[in-house]
Formats: structure tokens, sequence, C-alpha cells
């Protein structure tokens, strides 16, 4: 899931891709808008992209070092099942 | 007649609140408690509320006898606070509010701190001191917006007394400023501190410099015991805070004070605050631990006035913020 690119001849940029398959779209969508207006703590050597596709929610990362993807992806995926937790505790959503 | 949850976890503790009306209908909390010697770091801490937030959330509705489709509104703290429990906390939030298909309130919580002391006390137009382990401001307010009339330049007031604490290595339960508190009437030394007062404002990053350095030369050799510290510490600290509140107060010809923030349980900073207040013919509201500390029905209260007034908060912009003056909120539903 992580590859090494070599752009424009002269970075090395890290790449990190997840899907995650949710039992409905408005699920997924729950978990989009939940996940994703905080900006990234760290601000320079990391980017993270979400993204919609029918039930599946997509993250793109690219990162300069190894060490930030980590910890941007560790703490995404701490919050992701946080999300999914309250979404079975508290779920299902109500009909609209 | 909205019904409120509120959501707040900016620093150590995690709590969710219950309001409708004015009237608190649940008020759970739980606070994350380090060993003697060790404050809290942001990471730590938000492990700590994912792991309490859900339980917590429950016991808010289950107390408060409801189901989510009696709330009306979600509001939770927007900031300011510590980065990582923010988010947290903002995270769960956002997914019940969207969940039980309510709106959002991101909530500024020194507002919240202000707005709960206002209804427990019934305070008509006080000068609040806002004294926390995060903050300390003297606010008043004014034409739709509360205004910091003086603030720590440094570190808050709250902050000083619990590295004190870690220095003495006393225990931070229930938290590290109550033990000092009980410990500071055992005090009688007095040991002579910088004060430290610069016109409206105040700074303690050199104090705390100061009694550090103390503490391991006095201690070591005999000159004083850790209740001495404690003692002259909270003398030094409170007599600063009593004299910008009071030249606050000149300023807006106010007659009435209000403590709010953690720092503001402490019977001794209350009896100082009153002896001035007493001079001045002034009268002082303070709240008791459940609302001087960082809880939930304070962030569902600031939230009620807000929602009732009209602000909602879209999710794109419930992004959370470390840094979030208390000035920078608009105040409508006060005239």
């Amino acid at each position: 899931m992580a590859a090494c690119k070599t752009e424009n001849g002269s970075e090395r940029k890290l790449e990190f891709f997840l899907k995650v398959p949710f039992p409905s779209e408005r699920e997924a969508t729950i978990a989009l808008q939940s996940l994703s207006p905080d900006p990234e703590p760290r601000k320079g050597g990391i980017t993270k992209n979400l993204d919609l596709s029918g039930q599946t929610l997509s993250v793109r990362w690219t990162a300069d070092e190894a060490r930030i993807l980590r910890v941007s992806v560790s703490s995404f995926l701490d919050h992701l099942s946080l999300v999914m937790e309250t979404m079975d505790a508290f779920g299902p959503p109500v009909s609209q | 007649m909205p019904v409120v949850i509120g959501f707040e976890g900016s620093a150590n503790k995690i709590g969710v609140g219950i309001i409708r009306d004015g009237e608190v209908l649940s008020n759970p909390r739980r606070t994350y408690i380090t060993p003697p010697g060790q404050g809290f770091l942001p990471g730590e801490t938000a492990k700590h509320h994912r792991g309490v937030i859900l339980t917590v959330l429950q016991e808010a509705l289950d107390e408060a006898g409801l189901k989510a489709a009696d709330i009306d509104c979600v509001a939770y703290t927007k900031g300011p606070g510590m980065g990582a429990p923010l988010v947290t906390v903002a995270i769960v939030a956002r997914t019940v509010a969207q969940l039980w298909g309510k709106p959002l309130l991101g909530v500024n919580h020194c507002i919240g701190h202000i707005e709960m002391g206002r209804l427990i006390t019934n305070a008509q137009n006080p000068t609040v001191l806002y004294v926390s382990g995060g903050n300390t401001q003297v606010i008043a307010y004014s034409e739709r917006r509360y205004r910091i009339f003086g603030e720590t330049i440094d570190i808050a007031v709250g902050n000083c007394l619990d590295r004190l604490a870690r220095v003495i290595k006393i225990s931070n339960d229930p938290s590290p400023g109550y033990n000092i508190e009980q410990m500071a009437k055992k005090g009688n030394k007095y040991i002579e501190l910088p004060y430290t007062v610069k016109g409206m404002d105040v700074s303690f990053s050199g104090i705390l410099s100061y009694i550090e350095d103390a503490a391991h030369k006095l201690l070591s050799t005999g000159q004083c015991t850790p209740e001495d510290l404690c003692f002259s510490l909270q003398e030094t600290l409170f007599a600063m805070l009593v004299e910008i509140t009071e030249r606050a107060m000149a300023h807006c010809g106010s007659q009435e004070v209000l403590i709010v923030g953690g720092v503001g349980c402490n019977l001794r900073l209350q009896e100082m605050m009153g002896v001035m207040c007493k001079e001045r013919g002034a009268r002082l509201f303070a709240t008791d631990e459940r609302f001087c500390i960082d809880n939930g029905v304070m962030i569902a209260q600031a939230g009620w006035e807000m929602f009732r007034s009209g602000h909602v908060t879209e999710l794109s912009d419930s992004w959370i913020t470390q840094r979030y003056r208390t000035d920078e909120v608009e105040v409508t539903w006060r005239d």
C-alpha cells in the first residue's frame, strides 16, 4: 500500500491508500463529514485527501518521510474506529 | 424549550452534559489523572477520552432519562485547548449530530464557563475572573463581546500551581490544585516570591521558575516544608488575581465579581476576593466543583444560548482550534 515514486526526478514521495467500505452510502458520508474538518496537525511534509464513492470512503496520503506518514495514518485509523464505534452505539442514522 | 447536549474535552476532563431551559438534566464527567510528578500530554489524554467518551455519553442520556430524539442540538468545544483531545471529542459530536439529524454548534470553552457561571449564580453583569489550568483572563461584557480586560502574558495560574505540585510530587487525585489547597492550610511560613502584576495583566512563568528553584534549595536544607511553599504560592498568586480583578472593576464601575474555571473552586481565592469585594461594596459569585471544573453542561448551556439566537455550525466549519480568543465570538444572545 505504500509506494515510492520519483516525481520530476528530484522528489521522493511516499503514498498510502486506504479504502473503507461502509454498510450504506449514508454512513460513509457521515464518516467523511466527521473526519474531514480538522486540519492535519503537522503543516508540512504530508497531505491527506478524503473522498467518497458510493459506500466507500477512500483516503490518500502523500508524505516526505515514512515516520510522518505512519503517525498520520495511525491517528486517522484511531479516529476512524471511534467514528465506527459511535455509529455502532448510537446509530443507525435517522431517516432524512 | 430546546434540549441541548454538550461535549467537553479540551484538557484532561471529559464531560457530556444535557440542559433544558436552564435546568441541568445530567452532567457526568471523567478525569484523566496522571501519577504524581507527571503532567498530562495531548496523545495520552486523547486516548483516555476515546476510551470513555461513549460510556459517558450514554450515562448523560440515561441520567437525563432522554433518548436521542429528545435532543434538539449538539454542542461541543471548538476550542481553545489541546489539539488531540479536542479532535477526539469533536469527532463524536459530529457523528452523533449526523446520526440523529440534529444541528451542530461549536462553542468557545471560555464562554462555556462564563455562561454556566451566569446561569448558576444569576449574576447580572459581573466582572469575570476566569482561572484554570489553561486560562487566566479577566473578562467583562460590553456591546456584544466578552472583552478581555486583563490576562496572563505567559502561563495560566492553574498551570503554575500544577507545576509546583509536580516538583513536590503531590498526588494529582482528584486534582493537583485541590491537594495544594489542602496542604496550604497547614503552611505557616511565608516565603517571599516575586509579585508580577503588569498593569492589567499578570505573569506567572517567572514565579514558577523562582519557586521551582527555591523548592529544591529550601526543602533539602529543611528551611521550609512543602506546605509552606503551597501556602506562599497561593497567597502570592491569588493576591495578584485579586488586584487585576479590582482594576477591571474600577474601569467598568462593576459591582459584581464572578469567578469561573477550575481554580475558582479554591476557597482561599474566594475568601481573598471576598475581602476585596466587601471593601468595595461589591458582590462575589462563584460555583462549586460541578461547574467550576470543566464539564459538558457548560458547553450545552453556551450552546443553548447560541442556538436560541440563531447560531449553527456547518460540518465543514466544525474544525477545532487550539487558539480561540474569548472576544472572537459575537455574543448575539445578550444586549
